[in-house]
């Protein structure tokens, strides 16, 4: 966008959002779609996975959401949206062909690299699920680079577990494993009845020679780093992404604040290590 | 910095009387019950010089509590120009050290890696002209904070004036700084015996001061006591969340964005207004608050200001000008929360 009256305060201005447009619209879940975005002029935005946009619709301001895709320099990229506020009930009322705002892409992401020859802990909750499918679908393009991987996905019912086509396919090169609150409905895969943290007992690699990725409610991560931290792995180990609200995405509008930390600029993925030292990082 | 140059009281208000031609001047003003402001003057004659300080400080002219950011056309997806910076230059006179200190901090936030248009703009339309203060205020701390009260900057600034009996030192902190002292009437040339002067005096402003904070190892001492009684016990007693504190310190930076939609539903105007750390939405999400209760949200201020604002930008985010505590209505101050802590480090809270 930014071609209103060509003023220079619009050019490159981080706050002024660019425009993209609802290629597909796909239902994940009774509450949870994922939009397919286009940029306006198709040009890629080289995003990393668990980096995020800032998602919005004029008159309904914006929201953070991280990339649920695997960038392939196409110009598109997929969010993953459940309905929950005013924006983001908006957005998920979009069509396709229909447009919306973004900004990004902001944030520094998962540290793939640390990962590279070492074994790989995936922990998700229900929506959490979203910026880690990139770094599923990174480590399948990539598979010899990593030693065992696992996915540990829960949510509340059967029917909320996302990605429903892709898991068993997952499965085929990583090792997935699912837990429900309440199982009901059919999945080629096994559900376990209970807390993805129940499924921790099933992961046998050794901790030292593993990263940890988690991404879900805060009660998930207070319990699945909890756990990881008693079985031995290091804090600087084990990595979160955390859901702040933000204003601005570039360190200004002062919500996102963990201590010194922008989750904004420094995050929204940061080792346990680097964030336990302040207040007010967990609920 | 140049050769510094003096000028009589009377040659001073020409001064400002010719600058009022070229630049919208704001200057500190009386205003109603004893207050000062700074506010648009055309001459010199309604300049307070010996104020003693004002409740907003003239950060509200480079960054202001609403700020358009743009307008977007719904129904052709285009965006319009915004805050289109000031109509005319700005000059800030006789702004004091603490609250240039302030800009500077400020400058900080938005002339980072993020450079932010808005800012860069207005900040670059606005001269400033410092005036030292020759004597502590009631509630002023900046000689323990490195801000004044003399200047400590040597950038970042245009003039810097010091009162020396009854006639006026300018010395230059930029070209354009410079270019505009040499439009003074009745110019003189100082000595160096000028600036002993000079120095002289500010150490007796220095010494004039009776409130202080020790600032060594602060910053180190408050990040090993986020769990210090003192916390939860002014937060009960006597704070009442009103954002005061927050609205008149002159370096806090938050901002929250609102769209504003046109009857038809057409023109959407985004706009960013200055928002509060002390506001029980601030930290909300979907998952919860994270600063939910009051003690969490006057930690967050006062550990922000004197802590971990020195991990982020390489400073102390208070620059002593004491307005968080003249404005709170209960009269928190977070120099006193700040040595409650500095004498009982390890004190824990009291069962019962
Ligand atoms: S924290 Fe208080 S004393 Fe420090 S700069 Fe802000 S308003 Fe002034
Ligand atoms: S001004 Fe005082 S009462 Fe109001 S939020 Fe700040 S510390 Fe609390």
């Amino acid at each position: 966008m930014g071609n209103g009256n060509g003023s220079d305060i619009l050019e490159d201005n981080p706050l002024i959002p660019q425009l993209a447009r609802v290629q597909k619209k796909i239902t994940e879940s009774a509450d949870t779609i994922s939009l397919r975005l286009v940029r306006a002029d198709s040009r890629p935005l080289g995003y990393r996975p668990g980096q995020f946009n800032m998602l919005g619709l004029p008159g309904f301001k914006e929201a953070p959401f991280s990339f649920s895709s695997l960038e392939d320099y196409t110009g598109t990229f997929v969010h993953t949206i459940r309905a929950a506020g005013n924006v983001v009930s908006a957005l998920c009322r979009l069509r396709q062909g229909d447009h919306v705002t973004f900004r990004g892409p902001f944030g520094t992401g998962w540290p793939l690299d640390k990962a590279l020859g070492r074994n790989l802990i995936l922990v998700a909750g229900g929506i959490g699920m979203a910026p880690l499918r990139p770094v599923v679908d990174y480590v399948r393009e990539n598979r010899d680079s990593f030693r065992d991987v696992f996915l540990l996905y829960g949510a509340k019912t059967t029917d909320d577990l996302l990605y429903r086509r892709q898991l068993a396919q997952w499965n085929e090169e990583i090792t997935v494993l699912l837990a429900a609150d309440r199982v009901r409905g059919e999945l080629p895969l096994p559900v376990q009845e209970g807390v993805v943290t129940k499924l921790l007992p099933r992961v046998h690699t050794a901790l030292s020679e593993t990263i940890s990725f988690m991404c879900g409610p805060q009660v998930m991560i207070k319990f699945a780093a909890g756990a990881l931290l008693l079985d031995g792995q290091s804090a600087g180990d084990i990595y979160v992404s955390l859901e702040r609200r933000m204003e601005c995405g570039v360190a200004q509008c002062g919500h996102c604040q963990i201590g010194a930390k922008f989750v904004c600029k420094d995050g929204p993925v940061f080792a346990l290590a680097d964030i336990t030292r302040f207040q007010d990082t967990l609920l | 910095m140049s050769t510094s140059h003096s000028i009589s009281a009377d040659n001073l208000c020409r001064w400002v009387d010719s600058l009022a031609g070229r630049f919208q001047v704001l200057g500190p003003v009386a205003a109603k019950r004893g207050q000062n402001v700074f506010a648009p003057i055309d001459n010199s004659a309604p300049l307070a010089l010996d104020y003693c300080t004002t409740m907003l400080g003239p950060r509200f002219f480079i960054y202001p509590s609403v700020q358009r950011l743009c307008k977007i056309d719904r129904e052709t997806n285009t965006y319009m120009a915004a805050d289109p910076g000031p109509a005319r230059t700005q000059l800030i006179f006789a702004i004091h050290p603490c609250d240039m200190h302030a800009i500077s901090v400020l400058d900080r936030t938005f002339l980072g890696p993020n450079k932010d248009f808005y800012y860069a703009k207005r900040r670059q339309e606005t001269y400033t002209v410092v005036l030292n203060c020759s004597r502590a205020c009631d509630q002023g701390f900046c000689a323990s904070m490195g801000t004044g009260p003399f200047l400590r900057l040597t950038e970042g600034f245009d003039v810097v004036m010091t009162a020396l009996d009854g006639e006026y030192l300018l010395e230059a902190g930029s070209p354009r700084g410079q270019e505009l002292i040499e439009t003074a009437p009745g110019l003189q040339k100082t000595g160096r015996m000028r600036l002993y002067e000079k120095s002289r005096l500010e150490q007796q402003a220095a010494a004039s001061f009776t409130k202080s904070l020790e600032t060594e190892g602060l910053p180190e001492l408050l990040m090993r006591t986020f769990e210090h009684p003192v916390y939860k016990e002014v937060a009960d007693a006597r704070c009442l969340g009103c954002s005061n504190c927050v609205l008149v310190c002159p370096t806090c930076f938050c901002y929250k964005m609102v769209d504003r939609v046109d009857f038809e539903a057409k023109i959407v105007e985004r706009s960013r207004h200055w928002d509060a750390c002390q506001d029980y939405w601030f930290a909300e999400v979907h998952d919860g608050n994270f600063r939910q209760p009051q003690q969490a949200r006057l930690r967050q201020f006062m550990t922000h200001k004197l802590c971990t604002w020195v991990e982020q930008y390489g400073c102390f985010g208070c620059i002593g000008c004491g307005r968080c505590m003249t404005w709170c209505p209960t009269g928190i101050d977070i120099t006193e929360m700040a040595k409650e802590i500095q004498r009982a480090p390890t004190r824990q809270l009291e069962l019962g």
